[in-house]
């Protein structure tokens, strides 16, 4: 499927912004065998004095820009053209989860791929003893990782409201959970602590969702702004697979990848570091948009 | 001659009765047959033939100099801190120059393997993929920096300043018990000792062949000076800021090499290069030696959460623009676990076992290693495997000897079966005892060795001293260690004479440079304010006197003059009826604040003083009465204040800083005496305002001489507005404030005004034509808030 991507983030600041800068990670991802970018551009409003492009350790392309010059607002428009061919898991060559943790031991490594940084706790997504109690309830004796990773997913989906008005982006997932209710990033960073818990490596995915569905299916919960999902590894041979909590889907045709990391910090689409004395608003719009097979 | 002898030795003898080191461990002062080490004959015969009264007033020398050093380290309670007085043991800890030869060879070899650890960490991770080290324990690691992996450091090493906790076992071995390649601290602590130690020891120190520390530092500073880009670059110290346990000790190696102290505010990052904020403008900084955490380093690619860092500087490390020491990332070498692999390491990148062993452990993640530490757990201190603590730095969840400290942590079996992968067994080690003086008698107590190693274009120098932890209580084992323990000064005792210039580096090293930095503006920040707020504590005081003297004579608090007056003071904050001011107390607060940030600019004299004056307006009892009692209260005060600004008048150097110090001062100045004369000299205000207004100027006999006849509003606004030779008068301070901003950086003699010079100009102008009967209350706000803006332009020009 390809699609055409178009993604505008707006800030105002109350007071003028006297410097600013910002670490982006807004272009969808190139990614052997799962998209391509077919092409891409980045518009930045007001025109930064710097701006660098850079690769992060996961591999995700990030644009480091700074401003010097007073302003009060800055807008970012994505415009991409994106093939994207991943299929949806379907066969089970996962071991069982009891094994998981040799085959973890057995990587030895510490590339961006590796199992061994998302196993452990990261700075947004502390270790939580009743997050992993939940995911252990729901991970049955004999059960591989994928139908772990698949019970856990469906598990939250079932037990948390998709609720936007729930959460910002800095609520916790203890909170998120003790309240059963977020947006994609919540569902995604409790779906990591729950995997995390019982010994399952799981990472943080931002991306987008097409906006309207095809034909005769339902329209996906949070097409309407940038998204996020889990990618949890399920051994040597299953390697890495990707699940929707938000949508109860593993992933395929319908989501693009933008970056990957432990947690939202890893990933944030606009990170930045700003001299302003007053507060600010920002608006969000995504279009994602089929044009082609 | 004989008799002298046989004295010295009784002395000796009655010294060391009683001193027992407990069997089984080595002791520094005693070898094991009981005999004084060669080390310390010298020393131990000099100290037996001091009377009591004599050591006591040598000690007291030695604390003196700590406290007039204003030497002091953070210590944090619960929830909060203080400033506690630097622990010096008197007795210093001596070593054989041929035994810090010894442990010397092994932590060059130890810094050089760690040095490999850190280029393979971030580098081809050989080590983990060879499977001699688990990828789980480096991927768990908070100090793992993975913005750092793959950006090989400027220069090409990581590593530049080390520190080692080292002890001595009860074979007479030494071990390292832990590595300090963060940011360690302790070395200019090591320098105060020396000095403090020195003078209690001041005619035997020359006659010991003690080995001198300086000649090491002037290395490490020529070293580093070696990696600036460009010898005109500034060298900076990047501290995390006062409330830091030992900013004192950045504070005093930015003096003492001649560095510029920087926090992370005073840094930006331009087109990939780091620059220094200034008050003349932006300066490049190619070496910073690090004090400051790497995580907290840059909020955009480390912890977001960081408000002491500066943006962009792993993008500037990523271009190769900055060395910093050490390198961001270098934390993860202090992780504990890893002394349980170095062994290994050592065979593995150097191709050699390690020449001094580290304390054994073993990292509880693996099946094998548990069971041994299960076994062994007697001799066994378990805890985080990942903490960068030093052993003896035990928290709640260490557990010693198979005793669980918090009694909410689970069984042994299973705590580590559920965590084993967090945490660690380390073999609980002994310490060797050192003599430390104790009401009146020497004592054996336990002691660990820091040691300091700087690389410099001769390799790793190690500095011949350092500082020696001495244990609080005669509990041998290690945990004796942790708190409350006190500092001592290392001797290296050299059996021939030390030559002092021995350490000096080479004719072709380079030489200091001689130009004064520029001045980073958040220093020139500060010291503006700081010239403000005890200005500002000073018109505290002066109104407070007044009013309270009026209040003494008269006895009528409501009287319309003190009425009149305690509305004027009301308006500029001052509660009258409050004991002490909060206005006073919260100027003097503000005052230290600034001056807290400027300790490397600031005399420690200047800053005794401030403190002290802040304390004492603090504790004004609240209990002071009104009226005479508060009026001489306040005149106390206003002397002590007075011999603050003549130290930091008459003392301090007149460069850049000194400027924006009395810029500040005559701000301050003029705003208040525009303020008060417009109430006091106000035609409608109440008897006897005039008189007033005159006594707060502090020219009574001023006015007196010059105009011979009662006040009247002409004579008044004349004498503190308009007089030029009057250091209260408003045109006074506006000719101070012009002198000093024609000397401001930008500011050229010849050359076109700036904006902050005309407006000075003007405004001085402006003033010195005026006469008294137009400078009525009107045009005293307007001036008042001329001077307001004067502040907000300065601060524009040179404070952002």
């Amino acid at each position: 499927m390809i699609y055409d991507i178009g993604l505008t983030i707006g800030y105002r600041y109350q007071r003028a912004a006297v410097t600013g800068r910002h670490l982006l990670r807004l272009m969808p991802a190139d990614l052997p065998g799962q998209q391509r970018r077919l092409s891409g551009g980045l518009a930045i409003a007001p025109t930064p004095f710097e701006r660098r492009d850079l690769l992060d350790f996961f591999g995700n392309a990030a644009v480091e820009i700074a401003f010097r010059e007073a302003h009060d607002e800055i807008a970012f428009r994505v415009a991409a053209r994106i093939e994207r061919v991943a299929q949806a898991s379907v066969l089970d060559i996962s071991p069982g989860l009891d094994r998981l943790g040799d085959e973890i031991v057995g990587y030895r490594g510490l590339d961006p791929e590796a199992p061994h940084h998302f196993v452990g706790p990261s700075p947004r997504i502390p270790a939580s003893p009743e997050m992993a109690a939940y995911a252990a309830e729901r991970a049955a004796p004999g059960m591989t990782v994928r139908e772990v990773v698949q019970a856990v997913g469906l598990g939250l989906h079932a037990d948390l409201a998709y609720d936007p008005q729930a959460t910002n982006v800095e609520t916790t997932p203890a909170e998120a959970f003790a309240r059963r209710h977020g947006v994609c990033q919540d569902f995604a960073q409790i779906m990591i602590a729950c995997l995390r818990g019982i010994g399952v490596p799981a990472a943080y995915v931002s991306g987008f969702l097409r906006t309207e569905p095809p034909p005769g299916e339902p329209r996906l919960e949070g097409a309407d702004a940038m998204h996020a999902w889990v990618r949890a590894w399920c051994g040597w041979e299953a390697g890495w697979i990707e699940f929707d909590p938000t949508n109860a889907v593993f992933v395929a045709a319908d989501h693009v990848v933008i970056a990957r990391g432990r947690d939202y910090g890893d990933v944030s689409p606009v990170r930045g570091v700003l001299r302003i004395a007053g507060g600010q608003t920002s608006e969000q719009s995504v279009d994602v948009v089929p044009v082609g097979i | 001659m004989a008799a002298r002898d046989t004295l010295a030795e009784d002395q000796v003898a009655r010294l060391l009765e009683g001193y027992r080191p407990p069997p089984g461990i080595a002791d520094e002062l005693l070898d094991p047959e009981g005999r004084i080490r060669p080390a310390w004959r010298g020393f131990i015969q000099h100290f037996a033939g001091l009377g009591p009264e004599e050591r006591a007033r040598r000690f007291a020398r030695g604390d003196q100099y700590l406290r007039d050093a204003g030497v002091f380290f953070r210590q944090y309670g619960e929830g909060s801190s203080v400033e506690r007085a630097w622990p010096l043991a008197h007795v210093p800890m001596l070593l054989a120059e041929e035994e810090l030869r010894r442990i010397s060879d092994g932590l060059r070899q130890r810094a050089d393997l760690l040095e490999a650890l850190a280029a393979d960490l971030y580098g081809p991770n050989r080590l983990v993929a060879g499977g001699h080290l688990p990828a789980s324990l480096i991927a768990r690691s908070r100090e793992w920096l993975r913005p750092l992996v793959g950006v090989a450091p400027r220069g090409g090493h990581y590593l530049h300043f080390l520190a080692f906790e080292i002890g001595r076992g009860p074979d007479g071995t030494w071990w390292v018990l832990g590595d300090r390649t963060q940011a360690p601290s302790g070395a200019g602590f090591a320098l105060e000792n020396r000095v403090a130690t020195a003078r209690v020891y001041a005619d035997l120190f020359a006659e010991e062949h003690v080995h001198r520390l300086a000649g090491f530092f002037r290395a490490f500073r020529d070293a580093l000076q070696g990696l600036s880009a460009d010898p005109h670059d500034e060298i900076g110290i990047l501290t995390p800021g006062p409330l830091n346990d030992t900013y004192f000790e950045h504070a005093y190696i930015a003096r003492y090499l001649g560095f510029t102290l920087l926090e992370g505010e005073d840094l930006g990052v331009e087109a990939g290069r780091v620059m220094m904020r200034t008050v003349e403008g932006s300066r490049p900084v190619s070496v910073l030696w690090r004090r400051l955490d790497a995580a907290f380093a840059d909020p955009l690619e480390l912890d977001e959460a960081s408000r002491i860092g500066t943006p962009g500087l792993v993008g500037a490390l990523r271009q190769g623009s900055v060395t910093l020491v050490n390198a961001l990332g270098s934390g993860v070498l202090e992780t504990r676990a890893l002394l349980a692999f170095m062994p290994r390491i050592a065979r593995q990148l150097l191709g050699e076992p390690l020449a001094l062993p580290n304390i054994a452990t073993w990292w509880c993640g693996q099946q094998a290693e548990r069971a041994h530490v299960i076994a062994n757990r007697e001799r066994m201190m378990i805890g985080p495997a990942l903490s960068t603590q030093l052993p003896f730095e035990a928290d709640a969840t260490t557990m010693l000897g198979g005793q669980i400290r918090d009694p909410a942590l689970p069984a042994l079996d299973a705590w580590l079966e559920a965590e084993g992968a967090d945490l660690v067994g380390q073999e609980a080690v002994t310490l060797s005892t050192t003599p430390a003086f104790v009401d009146g008698r020497l004592v054996p107590r336990p002691m660990s060795l820091r040691v300091f190693l700087a690389r410099t274009p001769r390799g790793w120098q190690v500095m011949p001293g350092g500082f020696a932890r001495i244990g609080r209580s005669a509990e041998p084992a290690a945990i004796a260690m942790q708190r409350g323990g006190e500092a001592a000064d290392v001797w290296v005792v050299s059996e021939t004479p030390v030559e002092p210039v021995s350490m000096l580096p080479g004719p072709a090293a380079s030489f200091a440079r001689i130009k004064p930095g520029a001045l980073p503006s958040r220093a020139g920040d500060n010291l503006f304010w700081l010239g403000r707020y005890v200005e500002r504590a000073e018109g505290v005081m002066r109104f407070t006197r007044a009013w309270h003297a009026r209040l003494a004579e008269t006895a009528d608090p409501g009287s319309p003059l003190l009425e009149h007056f305690r509305a004027h003071l009301a308006g500029i904050g001052i509660d009258i009826a409050e004991a002490p001011p909060g206005a006073l107390t919260d100027a003097l607060r503000s005052a230290v604040t600034s001056a807290s940030h400027v300790r490397d600019r600031f005399s420690t004299d200047g800053w005794t003083v401030l403190n002290d004056l802040a304390a004492e307006a603090a504790d004004l009892g609240r209990g002071i009465a009104p009226g005479d009692e508060t009026a001489r209260a306040m005149g106390a005060l206003l002397r002590r204040i007075t011999g603050f600004s003549g130290l930091v008048h008459e003392n301090m150097y007149r460069f850049t800083g000194w400027r924006f110090l009395s810029i500040g001062r005559a701000l301050e100045r003029s705003i208040s005496v525009a303020g008060a004369l417009a109430v006091l000299a106000d035609p409608e205000a109440p008897e006897g305002a005039l008189d007033l207004a005159v006594e707060i100027g502090d020219s009574v006999m001023s006015h007196r001489r010059r105009y011979a006849v009662t006040t009247t509003r002409e004579t008044v606004v004349d004498l503190l507005a308009l007089d030029a030779m009057n250091p209260r008068a408003i045109l006074y301070q506006l000719s101070e404030l012009r002198d000093h901003a024609a000397f401001l950086p930008g500011a050229d003699p010849l050359g076109p005004l700036t904006e902050l010079t005309r407006a000075v100009l003007q405004l001085h102008t402006g003033l010195a034509i005026q006469t008294p009967d137009r400078l009525d209350d009107m045009a005293l706000r307007a001036l008042q808030a001329e001077v307001e803006g004067l502040s907000d332009l300065l601060s524009e020009t040179y404070f952002r």
